[in-house]
């Protein structure tokens, strides 16, 4: 009885052991969530707007340099060109000429995707950042100093999904004031504090 | 031996020490165990993935609403009928703090903590959501339908209505309909001053009390910084009188009961309650032979010589003011009045107070006919007179109540009209002739609701929203946006005509039997109760007793040694026919003949307590033997009035011990371990005003002072280093401080049974001191909270760091670090740390709203304290460094100094030179509390001066 019970430990030991040992580069302290990618409700492709068609960051998250949260535009911004723009460049084409084929004219296309926006509801968007309730972190004073967002959020504008860049987690976050306090930011001193108070309050 | 001590038990030598007996010792296979069980559960706790969170935006983006960032609004406060200004503070839709209105020409950016707490009753989930008709819901239309049919020999019974609108509304009403009635009155009446004057002067009006042009004050039992008419407004002006230069003012309290006001006082005299009107008539006597007028008197054997000399020296800048309910007593106070030349100005009664119109005559006659039956619908809006005066209701043909939540009265009512909160809609304030505030809605209308005005105006059959008459209301007189702007708004009325003073109506008043009275008061924390739902305020220390959740039977410490009464003791108390039992409570400074018990207490409404405070095994209840917080006292005491002589007092042998925050956290020295003349810690330094004009820095100890270090000072503060200075001579122990602190740092109610265990969660305490011996007591307070020292010894024992030391001199703790082993707590030597014993309850959706989302809610396990609202320094730093500048001296205020009436507390960068605090510490009154262990607090105090030469006197010489 007590082999049988040793032979199963062993084999626990030795599954753990290999689990360790194969996911070694994945692991991950908890609540770090480096490298989440979760799926929206609307296809939304930061490449296609902040990457291909240049469209600034802060145009549509106004909060960066106004509050603590960058924030997620309303529905009603994005209205600002897509109560115009509803389907495709690609999709509006084929129309017309299938119009121009079949000689009727050409009928308003609207991406499915798109349409989402019309609904006049609020769009519930998955969380990617998502820090701990007791720690503060504000867009202002990075954005005030001159951080650029892809220094924390990564390359966005070549990502068609966006995922979590960065750890987010306190060591990531002290080591970039320190970092930033000995060479500053975009060529200006800074003055990055690193006492507790900072974000824990 | 220490000259201060805090409670009667604190003088008994068997006194121990700070900690509470303990339970049995944990043992060590116990021990083994937990820690086992805690590894595990950590272990499986670090397998979860983090939850997923969801980001909703708006659909069409207000204007003007940036989420996460907070605005302001000037609004008025409706915690009682002072009508002060208040700036709330809303923050992605929903108020979250109530501050005070900085320019408002009454409450001077100050707010006491009634009307701070009131925020509590928007977020109030058993408030009434739906109107009820005959016990069950129903639609307004159905309600509108029955009361319309009914309005027969209405009588509207309201508390004073401050609101000009509401009055013309009712006014309208009642012209609308023959027969109709309008009765205000008011639980903490005035209603006798109002018709003194109307005697004397011929005009039935309540003055408005000038106590910032003071420069000498008598009060004969009026707690005018505690809960009379208008608390924050006198508060700002007596503390503006307290300058210490020639014209600074001098106060006289002549008192039956111990009240804050009281404690403020230069000189304290005990008087007999049924003496007030005998020592008036003495006074009368007194200045009228000084004026040379004519009044005799055969009334003598007080102790007068000091106020009347002081009075008759500062005429036209002093005053006199009365508590009484007695318009003979009233009638005195303003021929002294007269005779000093005080009206207009230090009584204004050409501009007067409107925040007290209750007529109690009418509500005795309101009384009379429902009891002869002549009432036919009775509406009563906003009041709860089956509790407050035991109104026969029932006897109304028709009761109609509109009220926010059930209470005594709704219960009795055949249609309840739920109301809407006074957060959620428009409404205005005239507190004092000519000054009218203008309240806005801050939130959406959580039901379905309607404000007074509206209800009125759906029966008077024109409905319009209560936006569209207010508005229409003042559209003429005032500039509406402005007004809405700003908060409040000044008119010009025409000045209130009185009749030349009338001295024949001035009766000379003897003194009334004596025996054993009790007198009823109304607690600073809580008032008239209309606000005893409220969990803040039921566990806001009295700032003088310091007793939480419970009223009880002050008795002198003369009294309770004749009576063998000790604290705890539960007594019979009966008066006026009825009788109630309650535990005792030992008050220093009270007269002998007295026993005094607040009123509000024993409301239906404080049932809901029965589940406050933490769940656990050896929990005891908050309620009473009632299942009730407190006891009701209104039986006893006569209609109007807060006194009933011939009361009994009988020991009923069983006990109850009361929640008092002070019979701990003692900053005493071991005899042993005390250096030579060490036992003393003067944590309240004090001193005489003749001696402070000798020299400015009498009273400071010098004794003990550390004079070097043994190590250099290896913390620089290059930028900034925060301080903060109290000024004691200032602070009158209001504890507005401490519920500003608990509202703005979400700090939780635990509930009585953790409060008698020591752990009451306030960040910031008011220690009251006594100095004296048996009821010859003078007393002292002094704001308690972190004081962030630059030594400090919580520091040196954290295992973990969990509390350093940060580059602008604050104590931080950081509360995911704590483990909570509570060494801090220990080394603490202010004892100023608060230890989460447990998670405490937020498990009400609704109120949580009112959390202050930019401090973090601490879990069990975790230790908390002041932080110097270090949220507030960071926020007005991020928003100045947009312009690459610091925010300027004054642009930070914490929560404690933003609301305090008495401006008593500066805070600010002391490595400015040029700031208000570096110049406050400079201050040859300044000191440091305990500064002898050289922990160097960033948090000093200014010494208390009060005019308190002698000792205190019984103004009765012929009396014991």
């Amino acid at each position: 009885m007590k082999q049988i019970l040793t032979y199963i430990l062993l084999a626990g030991i030795a599954l753990t052991l290999t689990i360790m040992v194969v996911g070694a580069d994945r692991f991950r302290l908890p609540g770090n969530q480096q490298d989440y990618e979760p799926d929206q409700p609307i296809a939304y492709s930061h490449r296609l707007h902040a990457g291909e068609l240049g469209i600034d960051c802060q145009y549509c998250h106004t909060g960066a340099e106004r509050s603590r949260y960058a924030g997620v535009p309303a529905a009603s911004t994005c209205l600002n060109c897509h109560k115009f723009i509803t389907a495709t460049w690609g999709a509006v084409q084929e129309e017309d000429k299938r119009a121009a084929a079949e000689k009727r004219a050409p009928q308003k296309i609207t991406s499915p995707e798109i349409a989402k926006l019309y609904a006049e509801k609020p769009i519930v968007w998955n969380r990617i950042h998502n820090l701990p309730d007791f720690a503060y972190f504000d867009h202002r004073p990075h954005v005030y100093a001159g951080v650029k967002c892809q220094t924390c959020h990564g390359p966005v504008e070549t990502m068609d999904k966006v995922r979590q860049f960065s750890p987010l987690t306190m060591g990531w976050c002290v080591n970039c004031h320190r970092q930033a306090n000995q060479t500053g930011v975009a060529g200006k001193a800074v003055h990055a504090p690193i006492d507790c108070t900072t974000c824990h309050y | 031996m220490n000259p201060y001590w805090k409670s009667p038990t604190e003088r008994n030598p068997e006194h121990s020490d700070e900690f509470a007996p303990g339970p049995a010792p944990f043992n060590r296979r116990d021990f083994i165990k937990a820690a086992g069980f805690t590894v595990f559960a950590a272990a499986l706790a670090g397998c979860q993935r983090a939850p997923i969170g969801k980001i909703i935006p708006h659909d069409k983006a207000p204007e003007e609403l940036i989420p996460g960032t907070a605005v302001h609004y000037a609004s008025v406060c409706h915690g009682c009928e002072a009508g002060c200004g208040a700036l709330i503070k809303t923050l992605d839709g929903r108020p979250i703090k109530l501050e005070g209105l900085p320019a408002h020409p009454l409450s001077k950016g100050g707010l006491c903590a009634i009307g701070q707490a009131s925020l509590l009753g928007l977020y109030d989930s058993l408030r009434f959501q739906q109107p009820i008709l005959d016990g069950q819901p129903a639609t307004w239309d159905a309600v509108d339908a029955a009361v319309k049919s009914r309005l027969n020999n209405v009588r509207i019974l309201t508390r004073t209505i401050l609101s000009p609108t509401t009055r013309a509304m009712i006014q309208q009403f009642v012209d609308a309909h023959a027969g109709a009635k309008w009765i205000e009155y008011d639980p903490l009446s005035s209603s006798a001053i109002a018709d003194a004057h109307e005697q004397t002067h011929g005009t039935r009006v309540l003055p408005r009390y000038r106590f910032d042009q003071a420069r000498v004050i008598v009060s004969f039992g009026a707690d005018f910084l505690g809960g009379w008419i208008s608390p924050v407004e006198h508060t700002a002006g007596y503390a503006q009188g307290r300058k210490l230069d020639d014209q600074t003012a001098w106060h006289a309290q002549f008192e039956s009961t111990t009240t804050l006001t009281g404690s403020n006082a230069d000189k304290r005299y005990r008087l007999a309650p049924g003496e007030t009107g005998a020592a008036l008539t003495q006074l009368a006597a007194r200045i009228a032979q000084k004026a040379g007028a004519k009044f005799d008197t055969a009334v003598t054997g007080h102790d007068l010589d000091e106020a009347s000399e002081k009075l008759w020296h500062a005429r036209g800048h002093s005053l006199v003011v009365c508590g009484e309910q007695d318009v003979a007593a009233q009638a005195l106070v303003n021929f002294i009045n007269d005779l000093l030349g005080n009206y207009g100005h230090t009584l204004d009664i050409a501009a007067p107070s409107l925040q007290k119109r209750g007529d109690d005559n009418a509500l005795a006659e309101l009384a009379r006919e429902l009891n002869d039956g002549k009432v036919g619908t009775l509406i009563i809006a906003g009041v709860n007179p089956v509790y407050d005066v035991a109104l026969p209701v029932g006897k109304a043909r028709y009761v109609v109540c509109v009220a926010q939540r059930a209470d005594e009265t709704t219960a009795k009512a055949n249609v309840v009209c739920a109301e809407t909160n006074e957060f959620e809609t428009w409404s205005d304030a005239e507190p004092v002739s000519g000054v009218v505030g203008i309240s806005q809605p801050v939130i959406v209308p959580r039901g379905q609701t309607r404000a007074l005005i509206e209800t009125l105006a759906a029966w008077l059959g024109k409905p319009q929203s209560a936006y569209d008459i207010v508005r229409g209301h003042w559209q003429e007189e005032i500039s509406w946006e402005k007004a809405v702007h700003d908060g409040f708004a000044l008119i010009e009325r025409k000045p209130v005509a009185v009749k030349s003073f009338d001295r024949s109506v001035v009766k000379s008043v003897t003194a009334a039997a004596g025996g054993l009275t009790l007198v009823g008061y109304a607690k600073v924390g809580l008032g008239d109760g209309r606000q005893a739902f409220n969990p803040w305020l039921q566990e806001l220390p009295d700032p003088v007793s310091k007793v939480t959740w419970d009223n009880y039977a002050c008795v002198s410490v003369g009294a309770a040694a004749k009576l063998g009464l000790t604290e705890g003791d539960v007594v019979r108390i009966e008066a006026n026919g009825a009788a109630v039992e309650l535990p005792v409570y030992v008050q220093p400074g009270q007269h002998d003949d007295v026993v005094a018990v607040a009123i509000g207490y024993g409301q239906q409404m404080t049932k809901r307590f029965a589940d406050v405070g933490p769940k656990w095994i050896q929990r005891n209840p908050t309620l009473g033997a009632n299942c009730m917080v407190g006891v009701n006292i209104a039986p006893l005491l006569p209609v109007g009035k807060l006194v009933a002589p011939g009361a009994k007092l009988v020991k009923t042998g069983t006990r109850r011990e009361l929640a008092s925050t002070q019979t701990y956290h003692y900053i005493t020295v071991p005899e042993k371990l005390a250096p030579a003349g060490g036992l003393v810690r003067p944590c309240i330094q004090e001193t005489t005003l003749a001696e402070y004009r000798h020299d400015p820095a009498a009273g400071i100890h010098k004794h003990h002072l550390p004079k070097e270090d043994l190590y250099p000072p290896d913390h620089k503060y290059p930028g900034r280093q925060w301080a903060m200075v109290i000024d004691l001579t200032k602070c009158t122990g209001c504890s507005a401080c401490v519920l500003a602190c608990q509202v703005e740092n979400n700090v939780p109610v635990v509930g009585r049974d953790e409060v008698q265990r020591r752990r009451d969660m306030h960040w910031m305490r008011i220690d009251r001191y006594y100095k004296g011996d048996g009821d010859d007591v003078t007393v002292a307070h002094q704001p308690m909270l972190c004081q962030h020292c630059e030594n400090a010894p919580c520091e040196a024992v954290c295992p973990v760091l969990a509390t350093v030391h940060t580059e602008e001199g604050l104590n931080a703790q950081a509360y995911n670090r704590c483990v909570g082993t509570r060494y801090c707590a220990n080394n603490c030597p202010y004892k100023v740390r608060r230890f989460n014993w447990f998670n405490y309850r937020h498990d009400d959706p609704v109120e949580n709203l009112v959390l202050n989302p930019s401090v973090t809610v601490r879990t069990r396990g975790v230790m908390e304290k002041c932080s110097l609202c270090v949220q507030r320094i960071q926020e007005a730093t991020i928003v100045a460094k947009k312009d690459g500048k610091l925010p300027a001296d004054g642009v930070i205020q914490t929560a404690c100094q933003q609301s305090c009436p008495a401006q008593a507390i500066v805070f600010g960068d002391r490595n400015d030179p040029n700031s208000a605090v570096a110049q406050a510490r400079k201050n040859p009154r300044h000191y440091l509390v305990l500064e002898e262990l050289n922990v160097r607090p960033a948090i000093g105090y200014l010494t208390l001066v009060r005019d308190r030469a002698g000792k205190n006197h019984e103004t009765h010489k012929n009396a014991g």
